[in-house]
């Protein structure tokens, strides 16, 4: 599109911002003890898992309870082809784990995203269930025992590979939505799915490409959470509340939002270490969530995000996706 | 040009072609075998009381719903049972009754996202335009949910116009709006049929419709009860029975 760049002090001052962060979560790991280290990484993780979550839920307007499943299917993925008797190397485990979360998400997607929002929550949430329980069962994901992968401990590796990934998501949804023609297609048909077909744009097909890159983000994250963590089982990495903390995640930091789930997961995923630090568990953690989520939803519906930069849009986004339901 | 895409639009083919489409909704005949033909160029209104099938009737053509029976031609090709999306890129756009603005866009945003699936490279030239021609260059950057209920109906009629396409259907796009408003949509009809875009026109303001329309239909319990001009439509003794007769 013929858009002309004009350098406007607003956009120097972003262009700027923007440049320090990276800097500084560059530089970073250089002032910090190993158990801050830990935590940073897994507060990059945390943004580019709402990132993710965001493109479907934020900018399609569908609800997805089964993100858990990708972060799984990456995890196993990465998991079962590193085991010694096929011995992968971990980057080589990256593309199946990308292939199968993308089929999955179109096999799911498909039939489902042509009917209201309900019924892909529902079936979302289903299926996660039931790859849950899969993989409780099965031989090759090692039951309940789970899998040991062969371990690496660099956490400078870790955190790097986090930092890209993260980076590559945020830096690739900005460029699909805010400077592209998909932007505009997703973004239509959330908020007026006829009005959109009307326009030419075919919305169930937008939806299954929002859903299937969703999920390959959240499954890049899963791979390398697995090597991270040296060793998975099916609660660590398809457990519920991965998926519940990816949407409060977002909620809180800003639906339909390029920079708000960013803030929303680095926010959230330091406040569950600190509980977890001075709690010693997180039970009192999932009660948290529920307050945050209703909240944001009464008082704050465009998230923390609104609060520093943009406009109030209202309740219009919020009450849209969730009257999709 | 191909001779096949050639002669699908010569004026041996009407932009859009209405034959005998009936829809029922349960045991409603909310449709039924309505035929209707329009040129190039051409302004046709179509007018009938409230519940008489006009807005089923514009969902047909415009492949919101299907027909139970007949088909849909758009310059020859029959589009009958096809997805909206895809009648839609053939050339036919639609505003809707109740507004259907993207209400998190802005004005510039909602324009855009209409010339998603066309020519991308003249988007922002024919949006400029539009707003130009609409007048509401002033609220470019304002949410949709943000805009007077006249603005909305603008930028409503606004993006069916940066679509460009063959046939455009407006459901009762004055109904409401201020004269002024009014006033741009009516030059607006007038400047875009003479490049040759056909006009449907759903209203019940009876002074609109006069001056715009070269062609009436009348519209009664899904049925067409009367053809014509204006004043055969007026002295007609059908007509004034559906509009008096029922109420
Ligand atoms: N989706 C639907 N489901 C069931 N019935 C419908 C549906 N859409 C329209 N109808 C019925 O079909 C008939 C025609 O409705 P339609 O909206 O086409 O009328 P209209 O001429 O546009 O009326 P108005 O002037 O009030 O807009 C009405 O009886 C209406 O109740
Ligand atoms: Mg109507």
């Amino acid at each position: 599109m013929a858009s002309k760049p004009v350098l406007t002090p607003k956009l120097i001052v972003r262009a700027l911002l923007i440049g320090a962060v990276v800097i500084a979560l560059t530089v970073l790991p250089a002032f910090i003890d190993s158990y801050t280290l830990r935590i940073a990484t897994g507060a990059l993780m945390w943004a580019g898992l709402a990132c993710a979550w965001n493109i479907v839920g934020g900018y399609a307007g569908y609800i997805s309870f089964g993100h858990s499943a990708f972060f799984g299917i990456g995890a196993y993925t990465t998991a079962i082809l590193m085991q010694s008797n096929i011995g992968a190397s971990f980057f080589v485990t990256l593309l199946p784990a990308i292939i199968l979360s993308i089929a999955v998400a179109v096999a799911i997607g498909g039939p489902t995203m042509r009917l209201r929002g309900a019924y892909f929550a529902i079936a979302t949430w289903a299926f996660a269930e039931m790859l849950l329980q899969l993989a409780t069962v099965l031989d090759f994901t090692g039951g309940t025992a789970g899998l040991s992968l062969p371990a690496y401990l660099n956490e400078f590796f870790f955190y790097y590979t986090m930092l890209i990934a993260s980076a590559a998501s945020f830096i690739g949804v900005w460029l699909l939505i805010e400077r592209s023609r998909f932007g505009f297609r997703i973004k239509a048909l959330r908020d007026d799915e006829p009005a959109a077909e009307s326009l030419g744009i075919r919305t169930n097909l937008v939806k299954v490409q929002s859903f299937a890159l969703s999920a390959a983000i959240t499954a890049l994250f899963g791979s390398i959470y697995a090597y991270w963590t040296t060793y998975i089982d099916p609660y660590s990495v398809m457990g519920p509340e991965i998926t519940d903390q990816m949407v409060v995640m977002v909620l809180l930091g800003g639906l339909g939002t390029v920079w708000g789930p960013a803030l929303g997961g680095v926010l959230l995923w330091i406040t569950n270490r600190y509980i977890w630090s001075t709690f010693g568990d997180t039970v009192i953690y999932l009660p948290i969530l529920g307050v945050i989520i209703a909240l944001v939803v009464l008082f704050l519906p465009n998230g923390l995000i609104s609060l520093i930069v943009g406009r109030q849009r209202g309740k219009e986004l919020i009450s849209r996706i969730l009257g999709k339901l | 040009m191909s001779s096949a895409s050639h002669k699908a639009e010569s004026p041996e083919y009407p932009p859009l072609a209405i034959e005998s489409v009936s829809k029922h909704f349960g045991g409603i005949t909310a449709v039924d075998d309505v035929s209707l033909s329009a040129d190039a160029g051409e302004v046709v209104g179509v007018i009938g009381p409230n519940g008489s099938g006009k807005s089923t009737l514009f969902s047909l053509a415009a492949g919101g719903q299907k027909p139970d029976t007949g088909k849909i031609r758009l310059q020859g090709i029959d589009v009958t049972g096809w997805p909206t999306w895809k009648i839609a890129r053939t050339g036919i756009s639609r505003t809707f009754q109740i507004p259907s603005l993207f209400l998190n866009m802005t004005v510039r945003d909602n324009l855009l996202a209409a010339a998603v699936e066309g020519d991308w490279k003249r988007a922002r030239e024919r949006m400029e335009s539009t707003l130009e021609m609409l007048e509401i260059s002033h609220v470019v950057d304002n949410l949709a949910s943000e805009l007077s209920g006249g603005q909305q109906k603008l930028v409503e009629f606004g993006r069916v116009c940066v679509r460009d396409p063959k046939v455009i259907l407006l459901d009762e796009v004055t109904a409401g709006v201020h004269p002024n408003i009014r006033q741009i949509i009516l030059d607006a009809i007038q400047r875009l049929r003479k490049t040759g875009i056909t006009f449907l026109v759903i209203e019940h303001d009876m002074e609109m419709v006069k001056e715009i329309c070269d062609r009436l239909m009348v519209m009664d319990q899904g049925k067409v009860v009367a053809e014509g001009d204006f004043d055969t439509i007026a002295s007609d003794s059908k007509v004034q029975q559906a509009y008096l007769g029922r109420t």
